[in-house]
């Protein structure tokens, strides 16, 4: 038999519960549709009104700390070539050569520190050794390659420093 | 070589790079320590500290490097080999 009042009620009740749980299962999408909206609209206010901003953009700290390197760039290649050229005109072709390679090493030693300095804190938390490898690499050619002398490479290696000194003395 | 000659330089190209690198390692330990600290306390100077840490450690490491090529050059360009 089947009892059709019984089964009204029961249809009655799933009928007045199936709202509820589809509220409690996705909450109001007309509000989410209206917030997101609303944000998305905010933001793109800010981007407009930060294209519309003008002037320079503001220094960041990292763009700050990539003008020094700039900086120190410059001026070490500036120094590296006022000695291989004066070196060119002095010495023989052997010791400009090995000058040049040594100032090179330097360049590139510089750039590996500058990195590492730069990844302190961030990606790394210990001063990466790999700039190390630099001067015992130049070391050991010069002394395995007779077409190079020691000496040389090792004060194009350290023309890096004088553009150092003049940074601290632009600072200070 | 003279073996006395060839053993004095190994001696003295391992306490050329151990003494070396001792100094050197507690500077750039303590100025990393410090440059991290004030990032932390200022991340608007970050620039200024980092570029300040570069130049302290480009000056500390050539220390280093100072008794790294001594070293170098005890073991493969030696002077004194006969």
């Amino acid at each position: 038999m089947i009892d059709s009042a019984g089964l009204s009620q029961r249809a009655s009740a799933y009928l007045l519960v199936t709202p509820l749980l589809q509220s409690d299962a996705n909450p109001p999408m007309e509000d989410g549709i209206q917030l997101e909206t609303s944000s998305e609209a905010i933001e793109g206010n800010q981007n407009k009104l930060n294209l519309d901003l003008p002037g320079e953009v503001p220094l960041t700290p990292q763009g700050e700390y990539v003008l020094l390197q700039q900086r120190i760039y410059r001026a070490a290649i500036i120094a590296s070539i006022l000695v291989v050229a004066v070196s060119a005109f002095v010495f023989d072709l052997s010791t400009t050569i090995s000058l040049m390679i040594g100032a090179l090493s330097g360049l590139f030693y510089l750039r590996l520190l500058a990195r590492s300095v730069g990844q302190l804190g961030k990606t790394s938390k210990h001063l990466s050794k790999v700039q190390l490898l630099v001067p015992i690499t130049l070391v050991l050619v010069a002394s395995r390659l007779p077409e190079l002398e020691l000496f040389p490479c090792l004060i194009g290696f350290l023309l890096y420093k004088p553009s150092l000194v003049f940074q601290v003395l632009l600072e200070s | 070589m003279d073996s006395i000659v060839t053993a004095a330089s190994v001696v003295a190209a391992g306490l050329a790079v151990g003494l070396g690198a001792i100094g050197p390692g507690i500077g750039q330990g303590s100025a990393a320590q410090g440059a991290v600290e004030g990032i932390a306390r200022q991340p608007e100077a970050e620039g200024k500290i980092r570029g300040t840490l570069l130049l302290s450690f480009a000056f500390m490491e050539s220390l280093t490097i100072y008794g790294l090529v001594v070293a170098l050059v005890l073991l493969f360009a030696n002077p004194f080999a006969g």
